[in-house]
């Protein structure tokens, strides 16, 4: 990881607007719910009404008879096959049992929606109810109803090393268990002078974005399957498919679309597989769209979590020992998550500070629930909450400012981490000073206004392989074919500023191509806060070799050594003076047949970044007494950042990551009774609106370096983190209510307000 | 949704005609936003829609000064919160139209829409409660008027019949010295129907409440006329105690439902908080001041 | 079954089309205008977002029978041919969109927003837009890309 060497940027720092804008503005993009096909079915799907029944028998023949439907399948029909992200235990179709309400038990293919619904609602399933357990704790004792009664048949990749000692399956409903160990934590609660235990309670949410899933599916004659998915990893899908269909990888095609909104939640395969199969026993195109009450009720929102924070403390607020129980509710499968665990949220478990002793154990436990998934930095909101609150209660109890308590335990260079990181160029310090500076932190405040902070670290994501594959064109043109997908966050703009700046051209030269899965080098896709990082060197690879082949070119043109010859401002310029524009390089070439010139990158991860990113917050509200309603006046977010390629991209991404926090802090609530999503449309999961925002300040903390391309750092997972704690925190300093419990609700903070009154 | 049949009468009495004929199978539709969202989940399934769309005299607003505002049923709530004469003559229904739902609600649901759909946790009944509204509506029979705070009979009930379509809604003429408002309690998003809402309206007289109105919404299963506390006040001078004594006694009235907006007992003892604030901003409305 | 006809973005339609059937649908299916969305279905979101008569409407909640005899503007019939509209460009150079799934809905109604009301405050784009959701800007850059088009600004 190098320092920035550019000349005087000219593409790198530019607000560019989104390349693909002109579709997206225009309603020409194509996203998944968009995709026509010749003789193109709709498939639907029926689900279960039971959170935990045995499937008795399942009768189609009324439903076949419907006009206008061509297939109806059951898991009868299907290969015996799980499939998920890491681990495999979600059948296509449900058989012989369902686990959760929602999950899908038959499907159809039909010429039109209404035929469809007639005919699922001609199917008869006869259910024997079983016994259901909803809530994490009473499904870990031994007497829980089993919902997965051979777990240990379930495939997954090897489980990597990390996150401590990781085990699938350890008892009761367990699907994972990790306990990860640093030095001695009872010699480290020993040394305290003061010890702190609190609980905190985080409800399931859901990624919110605006499209819901949506796929489509067509088998060629030659066995050739076409997959359109909205889904950020694209090879990764084709991979899982491909498996799931018993067909090699070559045999599937996974074809761009534009994304929706992704928030983590598109990397599950969703009914991708499931359309494969009606496609084929009806032997026609099919396209799945599920509607938004199936989004919320079905699809894989993040995961609830239940967590207890146990430190020690010396007077002066050193932190001497910590334990973490961190437990999961991840509904009904484990499929859809990419690893083992929720590997930010264990790594936020003690937050940014320096922690000699801890033990961290992280439980994702089967419910009969809708299945959860991965949401902007998973985990992480949960164990932020709860770590940024526990740390103000500290602070409170030590009776030391937050912010000096902070500043005081903060991890600086020469710290190792919670978690064994060394990192260098730590910036938390700088970043959580600059949020408090700016949010003027000790200032006087009027009544019932507070203020409160939360910080967070995330390093930029390094995992996986990233290819690119670049082209000069005879007119000038760039064209970069990437196998990844941009979900909205202006990655192919990133991408194509990359590319504008190593070959010194126009943006507007510069076309990014999504490749489908058979043109498109292997590209691990987006997610983590990787694509910048990975795809983004790659990219500047693949540049790198078509400048260096332009250089050999004009040294060949020149008769000289490529040594001798410098590209500069798009001139070739030979050690003895002669010089080449780029155009009339360009037209030798063309003469010489090396155009179109085509090279490709790829970059692979080689462990841990060295640096890491840091967020600190300030949230600033006030609270009604009479109604207890809590609004957040301003919110500062300070970002240690290196360069940013684009600014207007990555404020955007600070902006709308923000957003996201508020809604987890102050309305959405994915209430789950009895195993039934009840929030089942937007009318009743509120997302933040435009009048909902606060004033929003950010302020950006400038590092040296990062490990992405022109020392870049990573944004996307950053601002989504903290809020809840940072208001949380600001709600008991200006009225003294402290809520463990998400979200901060009016009738919540009523409640503790009258009792506080009451001297309860 | 399940296959119906649409028909758009030219004619008031071609819609008459047709709920006659077409008996409980048949739904009016005006705007139809409330009802093709019940309608699209199946909980309303009508063999024939009768559109009001076509009937273009029932889209009206004119004023008169002996007899009031009349404001067709088919006036869009954008209508209602734009128009000069509503916002100069019933300014508290321009302000309540103005808070419903969504720029896109408002521009297709009606007034009558409204009234007839009964959702109790709507904005535009306990508005209409507060100016004395009086409903018209028309059937094979004839027409009939009904006061407004008769008109809501239960949970989305009204009195109107099976062959009835609500055509007017009339607005008494109120003094110009009255003050109103209307207060929506949202705490969580600004697109949410209200946890509890209430509308006022006050007449002073040499610095006492001659007359007031106080209604709510989303506070039980029907919009709420609060007349225990309308008695409390009437002829007194207002002062913080008395208004505070006089919204006490809306937790008596109230009964709430408890939704995801906020449990029964978290809604009664928010009434009792927007019942006083709206008073006092009708007052302040009024050219008055609470002592 | 009902014939509707219609001006859809300037141009004669005439359809036949069950009475059923909903605007969305009729638009992106019967129509091939996919520009506006489905989101939520339920009349919250606005990704369906089209103008009946110039007014900003629901599609999901609308019949298409409804829209006989009308003129419907969708998000396709705003640029001229290569020259986007205003609100267009605005965000594009102002960062109004991510993913892009909603944007269609926020044009269509921030177009009528301007068609109302020339020069609105910060304020009144904010209480008319706060019915188009949107998941991934967080509305600043929404609301910056609403003022620069009445501004007749074009870049940041």
């Amino acid at each position: 990881m190098e320092k920035a060497s550019m000349e005087s940027p000219h593409s790198i720092g530019q607000p560019a607007g989104h390349v693909e804008g002109p579709a997206k503005v225009t309603g020409r993009a194509r996203y998944s719910a968009d995709i026509a096909l010749p003789g193109m079915l709709w498939g639907q799907a029926l689900r279960s009404p039971f959170p935990h029944a045995r499937i008795v028998s399942i009768d189609v023949t009324a439903a076949r008879g419907v006009p206008g439907v061509h297939a109806v399948i059951s898991a009868a029909d299907l290969p015996d096959v799980r499939i998920g992200r890491f681990l495999r235990d979600i059948p296509v179709l449900a058989r012989d049992r369902v686990r959760f309400i929602g999950e899908k038990v038959v499907a159809v293919a039909a010429e039109t929606p209404d035929a469809a619904e007639e005919a699922l609602g001609l199917v008869e399933v006869e259910y024997e109810e079983l016994p259901a357990v909803f809530d994490p704790i009473a499904a870990m004792s031994p007497d829980a109803p089993r919902i997965h009664e051979h777990p240990e048949k379930y495939e997954h990749p090897p489980i990597p090393p990390i996150g401590g000692e990781s085990r699938y399956h350890p008892f009761a409903n367990v699907c994972s268990q990790n306990i990860y160990r640093r030095g001695d934590l009872e010699r480290g609660m020993a040394a305290a002078e003061r010890t702190f235990e609190h609980s905190f309670v985080v409800p399931p949410v859901h990624q919110g974005y605006i499209e819901p899933h949506a796929c489509a599916a067509v088998i060629a004659p030659d066995g050739k399957i076409d997959i359109w998915i909205s889904n950020k990893t694209p090879f990764i899908a084709r991979r899982q498919l491909a498996a799931a269909f018993g067909v090699p990888e070559e045999r599937v095609r996974v074809n761009p679309t534009a994304i929706g909104g992704d928030f983590g939640g598109k990397g599950s395969l969703m009914d991708a597989a499931l359309c494969y199969f009606i496609a084929r026993a009806s032997r026609r195109p099919v396209k799945m769209v599920m509607n938004y009450t199936e989004e919320l009720t079905a699809g894989n929102p993040r995961h609830a979590a239940l967590i207890t924070l146990r430190t020690g403390v010396t007077r002066d607020g050193a932190i001497t020992g910590h334990r973490a129980k961190l437990i999961f509710n991840c509904g009904a499968y484990g499929a859809f998550i990419p690893l083992h665990f929720l590997h930010g949220g264990v790594h936020a478990a003690t937050g940014p500070y320096r922690v000699p002793n801890l033990e961290i154990e992280a439980l994702r436990v089967y419910t009969n629930t809708v299945p959860r998934g991965h949401f902007r930095s998973p985990g992480a909101p949960q164990t932020t909450f709860a770590i940024e609150s526990h740390m103000d209660m500290i602070a409170h109890g030590l009776g030391i400012d937050p912010l000096e308590f902070r500043l005081r335990n903060v991890l600086v260079d020469g710290d190792e981490s919670p978690m064994g990181e060394r990192f260098r160029h730590i910036r938390c310090r700088e970043t959580l000073s600059a949020a408090a500076d700016t949010a003027a932190w000790s200032s006087p405040k009027p009544p019932n206004v507070g203020r409160g902070i939360g910080i967070y670290e995330r390093a930029p994501g390094a995992f996986g392989t990233s290819g690119a594959t670049l082209t000069l064109d005879r007119d000038s043109k760039l064209t970069l074919l990437t196998g990844a997908a941009d979900t909205g966050t202006g990655s192919f703009t990133v991408l194509a500023q990359v590319v504008a700046e190593e070959l010194q051209a126009p943006l507007g030269d510069v076309i990014v191509c999504q490749g489908d899965t058979d043109t498109a080098e292997w590209e691990e896709g987006a997610g983590g806060s990787r694509l910048t990082h990975m795809a983004g060197r790659a990219t500047l690879t693949a540049a790198g070799e078509v400048k260096r082949e332009l250089i050999a070119l004009a040294a060949r043109h020149f008769n000289c050594a490529a040594e001798q010859v410098e590209m500069r401002a798009r001139r070739f310029i030979a050690s003895d003076g002669r010089e080449l524009d780029w155009d009339a390089l360009l037209a030798w070439a063309a003469e010489h047949e090396a155009l179109p010139l085509t090279r490709s990158g790829s970059f692979v991860a080689s462990g841990h970044p060295e640096v890491t990113c840091y967020a600190a917050q300030v949230a600033e509200v006030e609270v009604d007494r009479e109604t207890g309603q809590v609004r957040v006046r301003r919110i500062v977010t300070a970002h240690d950042v290196g360069t940013i390629i684009n600014p207007l991209t990555h404020q955007g991404q600070i902006e709308g990551g923000m957003v996201q926090g508020l809604g987890q802090a102050m309305s959405e609530h994915l209430l789950v009774r009895d195993g039934s999503v009840t929030t089942a449309h937007l009318g009743d999961y509120k997302l933040p609106t435009a009048m909902d925002i606060p004033e929003l300040t950010t302020v950006l903390v400038e590092s040296l370096t990062g490990p992405g391309p022109f020392a870049g750092k990573a944004i996307g997972e950053l601002s989504n983190v903290s809020p809840p704690a940072a208001i949380a925190n600001a709600v008991f300093d200006a009225v003294g209510v402290r809520l463990t419990e998400l979200p901060i609700t009016a009738e919540k903070v009523y409640r503790e307000l009258r009792a506080m009154e009451r001297g309860k | 949704m399940n296959p119906f049949t649409y028909t758009e009468p030219a004619t008031i009495e071609e819609a008459l005609a047709a709920l006659t004929r077409y008996g409980d199978e048949a739904k009016l539709i005006a705007g139809g936003t409330g009802l093709v969202n019940l309608m699209k989940q199946r909980l309303v399934n009508p063999g024939y829609l009768v559109s009001l769309r076509r009937l273009s005299a029932l889209a009206n607003v004119s004023i008169d000064r002996d007899r009031g505002l009349r404001i067709g049923a088919l006036c869009t709530h954008h209508a209602l919160e734009t128009s000069p004469i509503v916002r100069q003559h019933a300014p508290l229904l321009a302000e309540a139209a103005r808070r419903v739902a969504t720029i896109r609600i408002r521009t297709m649901a009606t007034l009558g829409g409204a009234v007839a759909h009964a959702d109790p946790n709507q904005d535009l009944p306990p508005a209409l409660i507060a100016l004395d509204a009086r409903v018209k509506l028309r059937g094979p029979k004839g027409e009939r008027e009904v006061a407004i705070d008769q008109f809501f009979t239960g949970y989305y009930e009204t009195l109107t019949q099976p062959d009835e379509i609500v055509t007017e809604i009339a607005i008494p003429p109120s003094p110009s010295t009255n003050g109103s408002a209307y207060l929506k309690f949202l705490p969580q998003t600004a697109d949410d129907y209200a946890t509890v809402s209430v509308a006022a309206r006050v007449s002073l007289n040499q610095g006492a409440i001659s007359d007031v109105r106080v209604a709510l919404g989303a506070a039980a299963s029907t919009p709420l006329r609060a007349k225990a506390v309308e008695d409390a006040l009437r002829g007194r001078v207002p002062t913080r105690t008395t208004l505070d004594e006089a919204a006490a006694l809306v937790a008596g009235i109230v009964d709430p439902l408890a939704d995801f907006r906020g449990s029964a007992e978290y809604k009664r003892d928010m009434a009792i908080v927007f019942v006083r604030r709206a008073l006092t901003d009708a007052i302040a409305g009024a050219g008055g001041a609470v002592a | 079954m009902k014939s509707i006809r219609m001006r859809v973005n300037g141009q004669p339609v005439e359809r036949e089309v069950p009475d059923h059937r909903l605007l969305v649908d009729f638009i992106r299916y019967d129509l091939g205008l996919t520009g506006a969305k489905e989101g939520c279905s339920v009349g919250v979101c606005g990704a369906c977002t089209v103008l009946l008569n110039g007014q900003p409407v629901s599609s999901c909640l609308a019949l298409a029978v409804m829209a006989d005899g009308g003129e419907v503007t969708t998000i396709e019939g705003l640029a001229e041919g290569e020259r986007l509209h205003p609100l267009q460009q605005a965000f594009i150079d102002y960062g109004g969109f991510q993913c892009g799934i909603c944007t269609p809905g926020q044009i269509m109604a921030s177009k009528a927003l301007l068609d109302a009301n020339p020069h609105p405050s910060a304020e009144q784009i904010k209480e008319w837009m706060m019915g188009n959701l949107c998941r991934c800007t967080g509305y600043y850059k929404i609301i910056e890309a609403i003022q620069a088009a009445a501004a007749g600004k074009t870049g940041p």
